[in-house]
């Protein structure tokens, strides 16, 4: 340090204000306080609020610190972690809290206070302490976890019934992540051939983005709730991976309120995060929630072919069963019968008898009756004939006698009969011949032969005799027959009227 | 987005089963109604058994209206 400098540093801390001093000179002065005042790195707890990494690999951070309710900033200062430090520190505050060195983060750092003239007042950082991180992590959890379980959420989720068949199924993923394609290969590719429904819901996987990522995707698969049998969330990797997104207040939340079981497989072999807890089905790896879902439907199956089983050993046992019955039945009931055909014959046997002695004692009755009877009936007969002889005898005797009579009665009113008619027949047929010569002469005065001699004539059109001019027409052929001879002639003149 | 009763019919179908073959095994079961207990039964296995391995024409359906409406 310069002489003047050293004195102006001196006269500076005994008060001497009244010189004046260049702005080098003085940032001069408080770098040289600052690196007297923190000679050696000092373990400081704050909250990394910005952190970037150059091309040349060193890091920059913004350190803050909130108050009790992490709402107002009551301290900041810019640190650096030189690339050479960092390309340690990273590895190794990463494995050992499974947590990406981040924004948002509580660490507990090592720094060197320094103070440049140009850039101002920084803090260096020498070392870092992961455990205080994963303290504050693991005290983060236990309050977002004692928080849900106090709203009563917690378990909310885990109570839903997973269907029988977990076949439809929605996945947030990321669509480029190697496990989610290891996750679609095994399920679609599964041995026994079950058919999964599986649709993709993308979304970011870690970071800071992720929270509202996944939040949109549930919300996304909110809308087909009916549709879906189940959520399953996975990412693939290692027990490197950064957790802190699933140990998010908010999205755990989420989970807890949706409609629809939450299987989880985001691959992290040490912890559960809090989204883990709360979900329906914590796996580690998507691998683990593919052979979950199989092996669901698998018992399943399984369980369908035993009661198919069952269900046929069952009914064979009842056919045999039956079977045997029937035959049991049919092998008993033949003595039964035998028995019963002996008893029957005996009686149908003594039924034959008496009924035959009693056809033949009714016979014998009936016999005699008969013969009675046939006796009884030829004495009437008898009798009967030789009365109807006699009455038929009387009877010839007056018909033949009035017979005599009645035709000579009916002989002598024929032949008086027959002496009037012909003497009427006689009386008219002489009438007859008187008028039948009158008729004669009559008819000779109207011959129309004579008549024509006295020399009339008859005129005729078309065969019929003209008696009027009604039917003529002029040039109309007319015939005229004369007592002997005719006369054809052509009508000349009509005269209607007749000639007076 | 109604799909009818998802898986409704797994479990009512494993339900009518397990009573038919509850009453089989209890002797409940005339031998008349057999043939027709037995239809029904394997009616049933089946519809599962193609349910398990096949796809459905009406779920695929939705899954590709879900594409079209996934912004």
């Amino acid at each position: 340090m310069p002489a003047k400098l050293q004195n102006d540093y001196q006269c500076l801390t005994l008060g001497m204000m009244n010189e004046q001093l260049k702005l080098s000179e003085l940032n001069g002065l408080v770098k040289k306080a600052i690196g007297e005042a923190f000679t050696t790195p000092i373990w400081v707890i704050c909250e990394i609020s910005e952190l970037k990494i150059n091309r040349n690999g060193h890091c920059y951070m913004v350190l803050i610190e909130k108050d009790e309710n992490g709402d107002a900033i009551l301290a900041q200062a810019k640190a650096t972690i030189w690339s050479y430090t960092f390309r340690m520190l990273q590895p190794y505050f990463e494995s050992t809290t499974g947590q990406q060195l981040t924004e948002g983060l509580k660490v507990l750092v090592s720094v060197s206070v320094e103070f440049h003239e140009l850039y101002g007042f920084s803090l260096n950082i020498r070392d870092i302490d992961p455990t205080y991180t994963l303290g504050d992590m693991a005290r983060r959890r236990r309050e977002i976890i004692a928080r849900l379980k106090s709203e009563g959420v917690a378990d909310m989720n885990k109570e839903l019934t997973l269907p029988l068949v977990p076949q439809r199924i929605a996945i947030i993923s990321s669509p480029t992540a190697a496990g989610y394609q290891d996750f679609i290969d095994q399920l679609t590719n599964n041995p026994a051939k079950y058919h999964f429904h599986l649709k993709l819901f993308p979304a970011i996987m870690q970071g800071n983005q992720a929270e509202s990522s996944i939040i949109g995707a549930l919300e996304q698969i909110y809308r087909y709730e009916s549709f879906f049998d189940a959520v399953v969330i996975i990412r693939g990797g290692g027990s490197q991976v950064d957790l802190s997104c699933f140990d998010n207040y908010n999205l755990a939340y989420f989970v807890t309120q949706f409609p629809l079981p939450v299987i989880t497989g985001i691959g992290h072999e040490k912890d559960d995060s809090i989204v883990d807890l709360v979900a329906h089905t914590r796996l580690k790896t998507p691998t683990a929630v593919a052979e979950f879902l199989i092996s669901g439907i698998a018992l399943f199956d399984q369980h369908l072919d035993d009661l198919k089983n069952r269900f046929a050993e069952n009914i064979d046992d009842l056919l045999t069963s039956a079977k045997t019955m029937v035959e049991q039945y049919a092998r008993s009931i033949i003595p039964i019968v035998n028995d019963k055909i002996v008893k029957v014959n005996s009686r149908l046997n003594q039924t034959i008898w008496k009924f035959d002695n009693y056809v033949k004692v009714f016979i014998k009755n009936q016999n005699y009756q008969l013969s009675r009877t046939e006796g009884s009936l030829r004495h009437e007969f008898k009798n009967f004939h030789q009365l109807q002889l006699h009455r038929l005898e009387r009877t010839t005797r007056v018909l033949s006698v009035s017979s005599q009579r009645i035709s000579l009665i009916n002989n002598d009113l024929l032949m008086r009969k027959i002496q009037l008619t012909e003497k009427l027949v006689r009386n008219i047929l002489s009438d007859n011949l008187l008028y039948l010569e009158l008729a004669q002469q009559k008819a000779q005065l109207t011959d129309p032969f004579k008549i024509l001699a006295r020399g009339y004539s008859i005129t005729t059109y078309n065969g019929r005799a003209l008696k009027d001019t009604d039917r003529i027409i002029a040039n109309a052929l007319i015939e005229t027959k004369l007592h002997k001879g005719n006369i054809i002639s052509e009508v000349k003149t009509i005269i209607k009227e007749a000639l007076k | 987005m109604n799909t009818g009763k998802k898986n409704v019919s797994y479990k009512d179908a494993i339900t009518e089963i397990e009573e038919i073959l509850k009453q089989l095994e209890n002797n409940e079961l005339d031998v008349d109604e057999l043939s027709e207990k037995v239809k029904r039964v394997s009616q049933l296995v089946t519809l599962c058994k193609e349910k398990l391995h096949h796809t459905e024409q009406e779920i695929d359906k939705i899954l590709k209206e879900m594409d079209t409406n996934y912004n």
